[in-house]
């Protein structure tokens, strides 16, 4: 694409610092909500735990069946006396202390491996759909006070950023204070037994801060981290599962501009291989215009289009037949003289009878020569 | 900075149709899907009305204890969300039927969205009504035999 549209940058204060930087060429990748969603689940596996139950629970009796004939089940059963145990059905997954259903195994296929092609795609995807303010607003995001989406705010802003109290104060100033006041707000006891297990509270998700690390330094990470809901991300190591929550897309993205310059850099384009990701070029859309509506309404199209059905001169087959001779519109349709006859009342004008005239001398005459 | 190519109201609208954090699916009533964006009219889940999705959207709510304020999106200008709405606050003094005119007047002649009109307008009315202070219920007259009673 030769003309790319440019993003403005925003200064500390929150109004425009006057820079600008065309948009880069990731923001143009097709948005495919399906690749984000397949990849997400993939990826979102490879950080789970292995968990089972013991490989001894419920098989820790010396049970046996009691055979037939003893009008009881033949599930196994607990041997000796002397305790209430004794005689019970064991082993069994019905039983009760028996042992449960296909016991869960520590080696159950926990992680699943992502083709690294489809990883890059969705992040591709994931960043494109990050500029786009109504995906935002599907995923929940408060951006009514945002100056501009994709949000760019001037790396001299973020530069030597360390206490959190600038950090909340930037955020406000850039518009991003809603969205982050809505992760606040919205946290709340987790149901289950994660509360238990070091997953107290959930929480919204607020803005990602992505920064340059090797431009804007790494302080900034502490300044945001103690902010519900807002997290930061290196540009050079974008996240699916930051960019894309849930595998929902549109993301509120906070990119420093060095950050954002870099993207061209890391992703390239979709004629030119990236610099950072080994024969990577970036996905094309297969349509050039995703405005259906606009492309029905093209002229292209309307020219070749057949008329629509129902119209005047439209033909229309599988009808009853009319009689012509009751039916006078079938009858003009079938023969158009017929209006011409009946007004000028042919029908009702009678053939004219005269005497007829008497025959010349010259006929007689004729008539008789020999 | 004008939208991309890559998008459109009708590949947004593919998008989050099945789900997004305006969506209220609920099981009972049928299974009826709502809209809770600010943007729709009927807050009825539908293209038509998905004002988020749509370049053109018309917006009524309540202002403050009394009146209006009726907003629409400025096209081409959803990339400053900061600037993206022209918004008018009616007064609560006004009268009602020169709210509508107003509404109309900026929804259906000027063709911003004329098939939104009618629903503006209903959805502006149904406000202002919301707001009418509301009579109190006569008081219950007795009949019959209690009636007779009393009067005794």
């Amino acid at each position: 694409m030769s003309n790319r549209p440019t993003v403005g940058i925003v200064g500390a204060d929150g109004a425009s610092s006057g820079d600008t930087h065309t948009l880069p060429a990731v923001f143009s990748s097709p948005i495919r909500p399906d690749i984000v969603q397949t990849v997400h689940s993939g990826m979102a596996k490879n950080k789970r735990q292995p968990y089972a139950v013991s490989e001894k629970a419920g098989e820790q009796t010396s049970a046996e069946s009691w055979g037939t004939g003893r009008a009881v089940a033949r599930i196994p059963r607990v041997s000796g006396g002397g305790t209430h145990r004794a005689g019970q059905a064991a082993f069994g997954n019905m039983c009760r202390a028996g042992r449960m259903f296909a016991p869960t195994k520590v080696w159950r296929k926990w992680h699943q491996k992502v083709n690294q092609n489809q990883k890059r795609f969705a992040v591709a995807s994931a960043i494109a759909a990050s500029s786009v303010p109504a995906l935002l607003l599907a995923r929940g995001h408060r951006i009514a006070t945002v100056p501009e989406v994709p949000l760019v705010v001037a790396s001299s802003a973020v530069k030597g950023l360390v206490k959190t109290q600038a950090a909340v104060t930037l955020l406000k100033s850039v518009g991003a204070g809603p969205d982050v006041v809505k992760a606040q707000k919205s946290r709340k006891l987790r149901a289950g037994k994660g509360k238990l297990r070091g997953r107290r509270y959930k929480l919204r998700r607020g803005p990602l801060v992505v920064y340059s690390p090797e431009t804007d330094g790494k302080e900034l990470v502490r300044a945001f981290r103690n902010i519900p809901g807002v997290e930061t991300s290196p540009v050079t190591a974008l996240n699916l599962l930051q960019l894309a929550p849930g595998g929902h897309l549109g993301r509120f993205i906070i990119w420093t501009s060095d950050a954002f310059k870099a993207l061209d850099d890391i992703y390239g384009s979709t004629t030119e291989a990236s610099s950072y990701k080994k024969d990577f070029l970036l996905p094309t859309n297969v349509v050039s215009n995703a405005d259906i509506t606009r492309l029905i309404n093209s002229s292209e199209i309307q020219s070749v289009l057949k008329e629509p059905k129902g119209y005047a001169t439209t033909k229309r087959t599988g009808v009853q037949k009319k009689n012509p001779l009751k039916n006078r519109q079938v009858l003009l349709r079938l023969n158009p003289y017929a209006a011409q006859y009946s007004k000028d009342k042919v029908g009702q004008t009678g053939v004219e009878h005269k005497k007829p005239e008497p025959l010349g001398e010259d006929f007689k005459k004729v008539l008789h020569e020999n | 900075m004008s939208q991309p190519t890559n998008v459109s109201d009708d590949l947004l609208w593919q998008v989050v149709r099945s789900n997004n954090a305006y969506l209220i699916k609920r099981k009972t009533g049928g299974g009826a899907y709502f809209s809770r964006d600010p943007f729709n009219l009927l807050n009825k889940h539908s293209r038509t009305h998905a004002g988020f999705v749509n370049s053109k959207a018309v917006s009524v709510q309540p202002s403050g204890e009394k009146g209006v304020s009726f907003s629409t999106k400025k096209e081409g200008k959803s990339n400053t969300p900061a600037k993206s709405l022209n918004t008018h606050k009616f007064k609560s003094g006004r009268s009602n039927q020169k709210v509508y005119k107003a509404i109309s007047d900026n929804v259906g002649q000027k063709s911003y969205r004329s098939d939104l009109n009618l629903y503006a307008i209903q959805r502006a009315s149904a406000v202002l009504d919301s707001q009418r202070a509301k009579a109190d219920a006569p008081e219950k007259k007795t009949r019959g035999a209690k009636a007779r009673k009393t009067q005794a």
